[in-house]
Protein backbone atom coordinates (compact mmCIF):
# COMPACT_ATOMS: atom_id res chain seq x y z
CA UNK A 1 0.00 0.00 0.00
CA UNK A 2 2.83 2.39 1.09
CA UNK A 3 4.25 1.44 -2.28
CA UNK A 4 0.76 2.49 -4.24
CA UNK A 5 0.89 5.55 -2.39
CA UNK A 6 4.29 6.69 -3.19
CA UNK A 7 4.15 5.89 -6.73
CA UNK A 8 0.60 8.19 -6.85
CA UNK A 9 2.94 10.89 -5.61
CA UNK A 10 5.60 10.64 -8.48
CA UNK A 11 3.38 10.90 -10.70
CA UNK A 12 1.43 13.82 -9.44
CA UNK A 13 4.51 15.16 -9.40
CA UNK A 14 4.64 15.01 -13.23
CA UNK A 15 1.03 16.49 -13.53
CA UNK A 16 1.48 19.53 -12.06
CA UNK A 17 5.13 20.62 -13.43
CA UNK A 18 3.43 19.71 -16.83
CA UNK A 19 0.49 22.10 -16.10
CA UNK A 20 3.22 24.75 -15.29
CA UNK A 21 5.11 24.44 -18.16
CA UNK A 22 2.01 24.08 -20.92
CA UNK A 23 -1.12 24.88 -18.79
CA UNK A 24 -2.16 21.51 -19.73
CA UNK A 25 -6.26 20.81 -19.02
CA UNK A 26 -5.64 16.92 -19.83
CA UNK A 27 -2.83 16.83 -16.78
CA UNK A 28 -5.05 18.89 -14.54
CA UNK A 29 -8.01 16.53 -15.05
CA UNK A 30 -5.63 13.42 -14.32
CA UNK A 31 -4.59 15.51 -11.12
CA UNK A 32 -7.93 15.89 -10.34
CA UNK A 33 -8.68 12.18 -10.62
CA UNK A 34 -5.77 11.45 -8.19
CA UNK A 35 -5.68 14.27 -5.64
CA UNK A 36 -9.45 15.44 -5.32
CA UNK A 37 -10.55 12.46 -3.45
CA UNK A 38 -8.00 12.08 -0.85
CA UNK A 39 -8.21 15.88 -0.52
CA UNK A 40 -12.21 15.42 0.54
CA UNK A 41 -11.11 13.07 2.87
CA UNK A 42 -8.91 15.04 4.51
CA UNK A 43 -11.74 18.08 4.06
CA UNK A 44 -14.15 15.75 6.03
CA UNK A 45 -12.34 14.05 8.75
CA UNK A 46 -11.46 18.00 9.19
CA UNK A 47 -15.62 17.83 10.02
CA UNK A 48 -16.52 19.90 6.82
CA UNK A 49 -20.38 18.59 5.51
CA UNK A 50 -20.44 16.51 1.68
CA UNK A 51 -20.79 20.66 -0.06
CA UNK A 52 -18.45 22.41 1.97
CA UNK A 53 -15.79 19.34 1.45
CA UNK A 54 -16.61 19.53 -2.24
CA UNK A 55 -16.20 23.72 -2.67
CA UNK A 56 -12.74 23.32 -0.32
CA UNK A 57 -11.46 21.00 -2.17
CA UNK A 58 -12.22 23.06 -5.45
CA UNK A 59 -10.58 25.88 -4.81
CA UNK A 60 -7.34 24.10 -3.59
CA UNK A 61 -7.66 22.78 -7.09
CA UNK A 62 -7.70 26.25 -8.77
CA UNK A 63 -5.08 27.21 -6.86
CA UNK A 64 -2.90 24.57 -7.78
CA UNK A 65 -3.39 25.71 -11.73
CA UNK A 66 -2.81 28.84 -10.68
CA UNK A 67 0.31 28.61 -8.58
CA UNK A 68 1.72 25.21 -10.46
CA UNK A 69 4.47 27.11 -11.72
CA UNK A 70 5.95 28.05 -7.95
CA UNK A 71 5.86 23.77 -7.52
CA UNK A 72 9.32 22.80 -7.68
CA UNK A 73 9.61 18.97 -7.41
CA UNK A 74 13.24 19.47 -6.22
CA UNK A 75 12.14 20.93 -3.14
CA UNK A 76 9.12 19.15 -2.05
CA UNK A 77 6.80 16.82 -2.42
CA UNK A 78 3.47 16.78 -4.44
CA UNK A 79 1.62 15.45 -1.04
CA UNK A 80 3.46 17.86 1.01
CA UNK A 81 2.50 21.05 -1.14
CA UNK A 82 -0.84 19.66 -1.75
CA UNK A 83 -1.02 19.23 2.08
CA UNK A 84 -0.27 22.82 3.15
CA UNK A 85 -2.20 24.47 0.33
CA UNK A 86 -5.25 22.56 1.54
CA UNK A 87 -4.62 23.16 4.90
CA UNK A 88 -4.14 26.96 4.62
CA UNK A 89 -7.40 27.05 2.53
CA UNK A 90 -9.19 25.58 5.11
CA UNK A 91 -7.81 27.96 8.07
CA UNK A 92 -8.97 30.91 5.21
CA UNK A 93 -12.27 29.25 4.13
CA UNK A 94 -15.55 31.46 5.46
CA UNK A 95 -13.07 34.03 6.22
CA UNK A 96 -11.93 36.28 3.01
CA UNK A 97 -12.49 39.97 3.78
CA UNK A 98 -12.51 39.90 7.74
CA UNK A 99 -8.94 41.43 7.70
CA UNK A 100 -8.70 41.55 11.06
CA UNK A 101 -8.64 37.51 11.73
CA UNK A 102 -5.56 36.09 11.23
CA UNK A 103 -5.06 34.05 7.92
CA UNK A 104 -3.14 31.70 6.54
CA UNK A 105 -0.67 34.30 4.70
CA UNK A 106 0.13 35.58 8.40
CA UNK A 107 1.50 31.89 9.53
CA UNK A 108 2.81 31.19 6.36
CA UNK A 109 4.27 34.36 4.51
CA UNK A 110 4.94 33.32 0.92
CA UNK A 111 7.98 33.16 -1.03
CA UNK A 112 9.69 32.27 1.84
CA UNK A 113 11.25 28.59 1.21
CA UNK A 114 14.95 27.59 2.22
CA UNK A 115 15.70 26.15 -0.84
CA UNK A 116 18.64 24.33 0.45
CA UNK A 117 17.30 23.13 3.40
CA UNK A 118 14.13 21.86 0.93
CA UNK A 119 16.42 20.39 -1.43
CA UNK A 120 17.84 18.03 1.52
CA UNK A 121 14.41 17.01 2.67
CA UNK A 122 13.31 16.47 -1.14
CA UNK A 123 16.41 13.32 -1.81
CA UNK A 124 15.51 12.08 1.70
CA UNK A 125 12.19 11.93 1.69
CA UNK A 126 12.10 10.66 -1.49
CA UNK A 127 15.16 8.26 -1.41
CA UNK A 128 15.98 6.91 1.84
CA UNK A 129 12.65 7.07 3.35
CA UNK A 130 9.64 5.54 3.37
CA UNK A 131 6.39 7.46 4.83
CA UNK A 132 7.09 8.69 8.35
CA UNK A 133 3.39 8.09 9.73
CA UNK A 134 3.55 4.49 8.71
CA UNK A 135 6.64 3.42 11.33
CA UNK A 136 4.19 4.47 13.59
CA UNK A 137 2.09 2.06 16.14
CA UNK A 138 -1.90 2.28 15.16
CA UNK A 139 -2.27 3.63 18.65
CA UNK A 140 0.20 6.26 18.27
CA UNK A 141 -1.27 7.14 15.05
CA UNK A 142 -4.57 7.55 16.21
CA UNK A 143 -3.35 10.39 18.38
CA UNK A 144 -1.52 12.20 15.74
CA UNK A 145 -4.52 12.18 13.57
CA UNK A 146 -6.65 13.35 16.46
CA UNK A 147 -3.82 16.38 16.12
CA UNK A 148 -4.19 16.84 12.69
CA UNK A 149 -7.87 16.32 11.58
CA UNK A 150 -9.73 18.43 15.21
CA UNK A 151 -7.05 20.05 16.38
CA UNK A 152 -7.52 18.15 19.65
CA UNK A 153 -5.47 19.35 22.88
CA UNK A 154 -3.84 16.49 25.12
CA UNK A 155 -6.62 16.36 27.49
CA UNK A 156 -9.71 16.85 25.55
CA UNK A 157 -8.53 13.36 23.19
CA UNK A 158 -7.83 11.57 26.64
CA UNK A 159 -11.43 12.43 27.61
CA UNK A 160 -12.79 10.72 24.09
CA UNK A 161 -10.53 8.15 24.04
CA UNK A 162 -11.29 7.29 27.61
CA UNK A 163 -7.48 6.83 29.02
CA UNK A 164 -5.42 9.01 31.66
CA UNK A 165 -4.04 11.95 30.19
CA UNK A 166 -0.80 10.54 31.16
CA UNK A 167 -1.12 8.03 28.97
CA UNK A 168 -1.98 10.06 25.91
CA UNK A 169 1.01 12.59 26.39
CA UNK A 170 3.44 9.70 26.49
CA UNK A 171 2.20 8.24 23.57
CA UNK A 172 2.41 11.59 21.64
CA UNK A 173 5.44 12.13 23.18
CA UNK A 174 6.75 8.56 21.52
CA UNK A 175 4.85 9.11 18.53
CA UNK A 176 6.75 12.70 18.03
CA UNK A 177 10.00 11.18 19.14
CA UNK A 178 9.74 8.62 16.36
CA UNK A 179 9.34 11.02 14.14
CA UNK A 180 11.93 13.13 15.19
CA UNK A 181 14.95 10.44 15.35
CA UNK A 182 13.49 9.74 11.92
CA UNK A 183 14.03 13.13 10.27
CA UNK A 184 17.79 13.24 12.27
CA UNK A 185 18.70 9.80 10.65
CA UNK A 186 17.72 11.35 7.29
CA UNK A 187 20.33 14.01 7.80
CA UNK A 188 23.06 11.85 8.74
CA UNK A 189 22.26 10.23 5.69
CA UNK A 190 22.30 12.87 4.12
CA UNK A 191 26.10 13.44 5.28
CA UNK A 192 27.06 10.16 4.33
CA UNK A 193 25.54 10.53 0.54
CA UNK A 194 27.46 14.28 0.26
CA UNK A 195 30.85 13.11 1.30
CA UNK A 196 30.59 10.14 -1.15
CA UNK A 197 29.62 12.46 -3.52
CA UNK A 198 31.81 15.92 -3.18
CA UNK B 1 19.74 33.05 17.47
CA UNK B 2 16.46 32.25 20.02
CA UNK B 3 17.78 29.41 23.34
CA UNK B 4 14.40 28.91 24.08
CA UNK B 5 12.30 27.20 21.45
CA UNK B 6 8.16 26.70 21.14
CA UNK B 7 8.02 22.60 22.30
CA UNK B 8 6.89 20.19 19.51
CA UNK B 9 3.42 19.92 20.49
CA UNK B 10 3.26 23.51 19.53
CA UNK B 11 4.97 22.90 15.86
CA UNK B 12 3.09 20.09 15.61
CA UNK B 13 -0.35 21.35 15.73
CA UNK B 14 1.28 25.10 14.19
CA UNK B 15 1.98 22.41 10.80
CA UNK B 16 -1.44 20.93 10.92
CA UNK B 17 -3.15 24.13 10.94
CA UNK B 18 -4.87 23.61 14.61
CA UNK B 19 -3.21 26.74 16.30
CA UNK B 20 -6.28 29.56 17.33
CA UNK B 21 -5.22 33.37 16.07
CA UNK B 22 -2.98 34.38 18.28
CA UNK B 23 -0.87 31.48 19.20
CA UNK B 24 -0.66 30.53 15.81
CA UNK B 25 1.24 33.99 15.12
CA UNK B 26 3.40 34.23 17.40
CA UNK B 27 5.05 30.40 16.69
CA UNK B 28 4.80 32.02 13.19
CA UNK B 29 6.83 34.97 14.38
CA UNK B 30 9.35 32.14 16.05
CA UNK B 31 9.38 30.39 13.13
CA UNK B 32 10.35 33.34 10.66
CA UNK B 33 13.94 33.60 12.63
CA UNK B 34 14.46 30.05 13.88
CA UNK B 35 16.12 27.83 11.51
CA UNK B 36 16.08 24.72 13.46
CA UNK B 37 12.00 25.10 14.45
CA UNK B 38 11.46 25.78 11.02
CA UNK B 39 13.02 22.80 9.87
CA UNK B 40 10.89 20.72 12.46
CA UNK B 41 7.78 22.61 10.86
CA UNK B 42 8.61 21.20 7.88
CA UNK B 43 9.04 17.71 9.29
CA UNK B 44 5.25 17.84 10.63
CA UNK B 45 4.45 19.04 7.23
CA UNK B 46 5.85 15.98 5.51
CA UNK B 47 3.73 14.13 7.68
CA UNK B 48 1.04 16.13 7.12
CA UNK B 49 1.27 15.15 3.26
CA UNK B 50 1.98 11.48 4.50
CA UNK B 51 -1.53 11.51 6.17
CA UNK B 52 -3.37 13.07 3.22
CA UNK B 53 -1.65 10.48 0.99
CA UNK B 54 -2.49 8.02 3.30
CA UNK B 55 -6.22 8.42 3.57
CA UNK B 56 -9.24 6.46 2.03
CA UNK B 57 -10.40 8.17 -1.24
CA UNK B 58 -13.83 9.77 -0.79
CA UNK B 59 -15.51 9.82 -4.16
CA UNK B 60 -16.55 12.69 -5.58
CA UNK B 61 -19.67 13.98 -7.19
CA UNK B 62 -20.44 12.54 -10.70
CA UNK B 63 -20.05 16.58 -12.04
CA UNK B 64 -17.27 17.50 -9.91
CA UNK B 65 -14.38 17.43 -12.55
CA UNK B 66 -16.81 19.42 -15.12
CA UNK B 67 -17.46 21.85 -12.66
CA UNK B 68 -14.19 22.22 -11.67
CA UNK B 69 -13.05 22.85 -15.28
CA UNK B 70 -15.51 25.05 -16.27
CA UNK B 71 -14.44 27.21 -12.53
CA UNK B 72 -11.17 26.82 -14.58
CA UNK B 73 -12.23 28.54 -17.58
CA UNK B 74 -14.33 31.12 -15.71
CA UNK B 75 -11.67 32.20 -13.43
CA UNK B 76 -9.19 32.30 -16.64
CA UNK B 77 -11.26 35.28 -18.20
CA UNK B 78 -11.16 37.03 -14.58
CA UNK B 79 -7.62 36.85 -13.20
CA UNK B 80 -7.57 37.60 -9.55
CA UNK B 81 -6.25 40.73 -8.56
CA UNK B 82 -2.88 40.71 -6.78
CA UNK B 83 -3.18 41.45 -3.19
CA UNK B 84 -1.54 44.03 -2.04
CA UNK B 85 1.49 43.38 0.42
CA UNK B 86 0.50 45.08 3.99
CA UNK B 87 2.27 47.93 4.89
CA UNK B 88 5.65 47.77 7.03
CA UNK B 89 5.21 49.90 9.78
CA UNK B 90 7.94 49.00 11.94
CA UNK B 91 10.42 46.83 10.24
CA UNK B 92 12.04 45.18 13.10
CA UNK B 93 8.67 43.30 13.65
CA UNK B 94 8.42 39.61 12.57
CA UNK B 95 6.27 39.74 9.44
CA UNK B 96 3.72 37.74 11.16
CA UNK B 97 2.48 40.77 12.88
CA UNK B 98 3.12 43.26 10.71
CA UNK B 99 -0.48 43.52 9.75
CA UNK B 100 -1.73 43.75 13.26
CA UNK B 101 0.36 46.74 14.66
CA UNK B 102 -0.78 50.16 13.75
CA UNK B 103 2.21 51.65 14.55
CA UNK B 104 5.91 51.02 15.46
CA UNK B 105 6.82 50.06 18.61
CA UNK B 106 7.79 53.44 20.01
CA UNK B 107 4.79 54.78 19.05
CA UNK B 108 2.20 52.24 19.97
CA UNK B 109 -1.08 53.94 22.47
CA UNK B 110 0.68 52.30 25.62
CA UNK B 111 -1.73 52.30 28.51
CA UNK B 112 0.52 52.57 32.11
CA UNK B 113 -0.63 49.43 34.46
CA UNK B 114 2.19 51.05 36.29
CA UNK B 115 5.34 53.42 36.21
CA UNK B 116 7.60 50.10 35.23
CA UNK B 117 5.22 48.10 33.22
CA UNK B 118 2.96 49.33 29.92
CA UNK B 119 0.69 47.44 28.09
CA UNK B 120 -0.97 47.23 24.32
CA UNK B 121 -3.64 44.57 22.97
CA UNK B 122 -3.59 43.57 20.56
CA UNK B 123 -6.87 42.91 17.65
CA UNK B 124 -5.53 39.33 17.30
CA UNK B 125 -7.50 38.14 20.96
CA UNK B 126 -10.18 35.37 20.35
CA UNK B 127 -12.24 33.69 22.51
CA UNK B 128 -9.48 31.74 23.81
CA UNK B 129 -6.65 33.68 23.82
CA UNK B 130 -5.72 37.38 24.88
CA UNK B 131 -2.89 38.41 23.03
CA UNK B 132 -1.20 41.70 24.00
CA UNK B 133 2.46 43.33 24.25
CA UNK B 134 4.51 44.55 27.40
CA UNK B 135 6.74 46.80 27.91
CA UNK B 136 8.86 46.90 30.93
CA UNK B 137 10.80 49.73 31.50
CA UNK B 138 14.67 48.81 31.75
CA UNK B 139 15.79 47.93 34.88
CA UNK B 140 12.83 47.92 36.21
CA UNK B 141 10.83 44.50 38.19
CA UNK B 142 7.89 43.05 37.93
CA UNK B 143 6.66 41.96 41.47
CA UNK B 144 6.44 38.23 42.09
CA UNK B 145 3.45 37.04 40.35
CA UNK B 146 2.32 33.19 39.04
CA UNK B 147 -0.33 32.77 36.34
CA UNK B 148 -4.33 31.35 35.87
CA UNK B 149 -3.51 29.57 33.28
CA UNK B 150 -1.00 29.18 30.58
CA UNK B 151 0.92 32.56 29.37
CA UNK B 152 3.44 32.26 26.20
CA UNK B 153 5.94 35.10 25.74
CA UNK B 154 7.88 36.04 23.24
CA UNK B 155 10.90 38.69 23.32
CA UNK B 156 10.36 41.15 20.48
CA UNK B 157 13.25 43.53 21.96
CA UNK B 158 15.88 43.93 24.87
CA UNK B 159 15.68 41.13 27.49
CA UNK B 160 14.52 40.26 30.31
CA UNK B 161 15.50 37.67 33.42
CA UNK B 162 14.00 35.42 36.18
CA UNK B 163 14.93 33.34 38.68
CA UNK B 164 15.46 30.59 35.63
CA UNK B 165 16.80 32.31 32.98
CA UNK B 166 18.11 35.09 30.76
CA UNK B 167 15.52 35.96 27.72
CA UNK B 168 16.46 37.69 24.53
CA UNK B 169 14.97 38.86 21.25
CA UNK B 170 13.50 36.05 19.72
CA UNK B 171 13.21 33.93 22.83
CA UNK B 172 9.90 31.61 23.01
CA UNK B 173 8.63 31.30 26.50
CA UNK B 174 5.64 29.33 28.38
CA UNK B 175 5.04 30.46 31.85
CA UNK B 176 2.14 28.31 33.53
CA UNK B 177 0.32 27.78 36.86
CA UNK B 178 3.87 26.42 38.61
CA UNK B 179 5.79 29.11 37.22
CA UNK B 180 6.19 31.83 40.42
CA UNK B 181 8.75 34.44 38.80
CA UNK B 182 9.70 37.84 39.34
CA UNK B 183 10.63 39.04 35.91
CA UNK B 184 13.53 41.79 35.36
CA UNK B 185 14.07 43.75 32.59
CA UNK B 186 18.14 44.50 31.56
CA UNK B 187 19.50 47.56 32.26
CA UNK B 188 20.07 48.88 28.62
CA UNK B 189 17.09 49.29 27.15
CA UNK B 190 13.13 48.68 27.62
CA UNK B 191 11.91 44.69 27.46
CA UNK B 192 9.02 44.81 24.76
CA UNK B 193 7.11 41.26 25.00
CA UNK B 194 4.60 39.40 22.99
CA UNK B 195 2.11 37.38 25.36
CA UNK B 196 -0.51 35.27 25.09
CA UNK B 197 -2.73 34.35 27.40
CA UNK B 198 -5.47 31.64 27.74
CA UNK B 199 -8.53 34.10 28.66
CA UNK B 200 -10.59 33.31 31.60
CA UNK B 201 -13.44 31.97 29.20
CA UNK B 202 -12.65 28.78 27.46
CA UNK B 203 -14.65 27.04 25.12
CA UNK B 204 -13.26 23.62 24.49
CA UNK B 205 -14.98 20.67 21.69
CA UNK B 206 -15.17 21.20 17.71
CA UNK B 207 -17.88 23.29 17.56
CA UNK B 208 -16.66 25.64 20.48
CA UNK B 209 -13.40 26.59 18.49
CA UNK B 210 -13.01 29.82 17.00
CA UNK B 211 -10.98 28.24 14.66
CA UNK B 212 -13.57 25.99 12.90
CA UNK B 213 -13.82 27.45 9.69
CA UNK B 214 -16.88 25.19 8.72
CA UNK B 215 -19.19 26.67 11.20
CA UNK B 216 -20.89 30.03 9.32
ZN1 LIG C 1 13.07 27.77 17.72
Amino acid sequence: MTQVASETSFQMDDLIVRIAETQDQQAFSELVELAAPRMKAYAIRCGAGVDDAEELVQECLLTVWRKAHQFNPKAARSTTWLYTIIRNRRIDMGRKNKLDIVQSDDLWPEGETDLLEDDVERDLTGKLVRTLLHSLPDEQRQIVFKVYFEGKSHSEIAGELDLPLGTIKSRLRLAMKKLDTLAKEQVSWLTIILIMNF
Amino acid sequence: MANYHPNHELLMQFAAGQLSNALGIMVACHIENCEECRAVTQNYEHLGGDILESLETIELSPDFISRTLSKLAEDAKSPEPASAAPPVVDARLPKPLQRFLPNTLESLPWSGISSSIQQFDLTISDRQYTARFYKIKAGKELPQHTHKGNEYTMVMDGAFSDESGSYHKGDFILADTSTHHQPKAHADCDCICFAVMDAPLKFTGFWGRMLNPFMR
